[in-house]
């Protein structure tokens, strides 16, 4: 008899050894499931959750830019929007390598006492979300807790956002909008507020030198009464109005002296703190002082007069308003100007100066007199006589000229001292004496050696026109 | 009859068995072992990309809140973050609602307000109050009392927070970080591995 020889040893190696691929196989493909999984949260998601932030603001900026020209650049302002029922709307537009969308519309929700609009600009960004169409497996927190869709809430098929709150988030107009691939939207609301032109005692955007060693600068508001020093008193009730004396430098190059009760802020200077400086000290503050244009709300001038060379009294036939003023023309301003109210009411007065400033002005008690001049000034501290003692009763806005490189000149000399503002971003201004001063200055250099005693009125931070815009507020609408 | 003999049909002797025994069980051992290793290599990777999306969520949720806050304040001991957001959405209960009950749940309308630090922009009379903390292993966001678990890992996550106020706004640096499941150079330097940062500025003026 012979015994049957089985040769089937190598089947069960190979059976084995495909078992244990099997078995190494299977637990890599559930870790690589899971990992492919967090990894599409990871690159897509998250990205798309930060990405329509992006796309949000991006088109808050486009708004923000257009609320800035109804300033700077008025003609053009808005232009290719739509406007509806008091709202200017830009339609959505596609940008960027990942096809992100903005789109966002802007209305006026306040109007100052200036009679200055505040924008309210809403935006929304919308970033695709690429990869597996799925919440990740990390949603679930607890019993009745969510994780990531909690909080990156993802339109799969619908708009979850028009369907539940409407387009505008009122809850009207709800409906089910399909979306064509999954998306992450984000909305933000931004408040765009004019910016006044006297917000600190002094703002330049060039160099700074001043004051000399025993001046001192500090501030008080109008609103509590006239001006007295209480800024080394905190038990003052005006002690918190005291020490908003500001210095806001758009220069690395300044030269602080003297005592200031008040914040500096400078654009990459090295100011440190010394006993001299009582607020904040920012060295890394850049901003702009975009040039002046002339307003062109203006009306048609008075007839007369038409320049002051001499003597010249100025008693406006009505006392306007501060949106309307009743307005001057003057070709040359060398001679000595007064300026009376109409009646007892108080009464708003512009002059437009088209040529140098060298005479003297009287602004008497109940008027508002602002001088917008295209050539320089050259004055004595003593010149400018503002009855009131009120600094927003007589101010100085220098027109920038056309030519960006050529530059206006503000020389103040003694003796005497003075109540008023300069808005001046193209002028160098140069204050020489020791003038007792309340008011603030805007310009573009600045240069004062004097022992100067100036006293910012913080009523000025809302006082003038608006010179730029700028945003003041930014909420997320995050359902 | 005699039995015809076959070398075929030879077994094993003692020593080859005794070999090829000692071979596999080796071989079956590392086996094993590696498949065990492998597999809490894999547990481990699975973990920590767990762990580590879970510290995006808490930088993500820190960031937003952050960006629309009025002013934000850290604990001592940095794990406790305290901020204040604006009420854009109207609730059940406000005053507007009381009036009108169909504003609920839509947008104010903002306001504006002098106040001794100058004008200043408001969602209704009332704010909002945030406050990020840590509860044994999760992560809790507490919004007006409301408590929401935003993470939750045996990781142990802590975030910590500083809180840096500049001259009218301030920003807030966030780390992240967790124990991973395989220590080898020091719980310390394990942990100090795991960290993911951010900074995030208040979009608005900072209040306070």
């Amino acid at each position: 008899m012979r015994t049957l020889n089985r040769r089937l040893d190598g089947a069960n190696v190979l059976l084995t050894v495909l078992c244990t691929i099997l078995v190494v196989s299977v637990i890599g493909a559930s870790v690589l499931m899971n990992s492919v999984t967090r990894y599409n949260t990871a690159s897509s998601q998250v990205r798309g959750w930060k990405e329509s932030l992006y796309a949000a603001e991006s088109g808050g900026d486009v708004a923000y830019a257009e609320v800035r020209k109804t300033i700077l650049d008025p003609t053009n302002a808005f232009s290719g929007w739509t406007y509806s029922g008091g709202v200017h709307t830009k339609s959505a537009l596609t940008f960027g390598q990942d096809n992100l969308t903005t789109g966002a519309s802007v209305d006026v929700f306040y109007y100052d006492t200036n009679g200055s609009p505040w924008y309210r600009i809403r935006s929304k960004g919308t970033a695709p979300v690429l990869g597996l169409k799925r919440v990740t497996m990390d949603d679930r927190m607890g019993p009745v807790t969510r994780g990531d869709s909690l909080l990156r809430k993802i339109d799969f098929n619908y708009d979850h956002f028009i369907a539940t709150y409407g387009p505008n988030g009122d809850g009207t107009g709800k409906a089910l909008v399909p979306v064509s691939a999954p998306q992450i939207t984000r909305r933000i609301e931004l408040v765009a507020a004019p910016i006044t032109p006297f917000e600190a005692a002094i703002k330049c955007v060039g160099t700074f030198y001043g004051l000399g060693d025993a001046a001192m600068i500090d501030s008080y508001s109008s609103a509590n009464g006239a001006y007295y020093f209480c800024a080394n008193n905190p038990s003052d009730p005006h002690f918190s109005d005291s020490r908003s004396g500001n210095v806001e430098i758009d220069s690395a190059v300044a030269s602080i002296r003297g005592m200031l009760y008040g914040n500096v802020a400078t654009n990459g200077g090295t100011i440190v703190r010394s006993s001299q400086i009582t607020g904040t000290i920012d060295n890394n503050v850049p901003f702009t002082l975009p040039p002046f244009k002339l307003p062109t709300t203006f009306g048609l001038p008075q007839s007369s007069p038409t320049k002051v060379t001499g003597n010249t009294t100025i008693t406006p036939p009505a006392a306007g308003t501060a949106q309307t003023p009743i307005f001057y023309l003057l070709s040359s301003f060398t001679g000595n100007l007064t300026v009376q109210p109409f009646g007892t009411s108080p009464t708003y007065v512009d002059l437009h100066v088209t040529n140098d400033i060298t005479g003297t002005v009287d602004v008497a008690q109940n008027v508002r007199l602002r001088i917008f001049f295209d050539g320089n000034i050259t004055m004595k501290a003593r010149d400018m006589v503002n009855e009131s003692g009120n600094a927003a009763n007589l101010q100085f806005y220098g027109i920038s000229p056309t030519d960006p490189n050529a530059t206006q000149s503000i020389n103040i000399s003694p003796p005497g001292n003075f109540a008023a503002t300069f808005y001046a971003p193209s002028a160098n201004f140069t204050l020489n004496g020791n003038p007792d001063i309340t008011g603030a200055i805007v310009c573009k250099t600045f240069y004062g050696n004097g022992n100067t005693s100036w006293h910012y009125d913080r009523k000025l931070d809302t006082e003038g026109d608006a010179v730029d815009y700028r945003i003041v507020s930014y909420v997320e609408d995050i359902r | 009859m005699k039995l015809q003999t076959s070398r075929r049909l030879a077994g094993f002797t003692l020593g080859e068995t005794l070999v090829t025994l000692s071979l596999s069980s080796i071989i079956l051992g590392a086996a094993i072992t590696s498949g065990v290793s492998l597999q809490k290599s894999f547990n481990a990777v699975d973990n920590y990309f767990s762990t580590h999306i879970q510290q995006i969520r808490i930088i993500d949720y820190l960031n937003r809140d952050v960006q629309r806050g009025l002013v934000v304040t850290t604990s001592v001991d940095l794990q406790t973050v305290t901020m204040t957001v604006p009420n854009y959405i109207i609730q059940a209960g406000d005053p507007e609602a009381v009036t009108n009950p169909a504003l609920v749940g839509t947008p104010r309308t903002p306001t504006v307000s002098y106040t001794t630090s100058g004008l200043q922009v408001n969602y209704g009379t009332t704010t909002t109050n945030v406050v990020y903390s840590i509860s044994g292993n999760a992560i809790l966001r507490t919004e007006n009392g409301t408590v929401t678990t935003i993470a939750s890992s045996t990781d142990q996550l802590v975030p910590t927070t500083t809180d840096v106020e500049l001259t009218n706004t301030e920003y807030t640096a966030s780390a992240v970080t967790f124990m991973p499941i395989f220590v080898s150079a020091g719980s310390v330097a394990e942990r100090t591995g795991t960290s993911v940062y951010e900074t995030a500025y208040l979009r608005n003026k900072r209040r306070g």
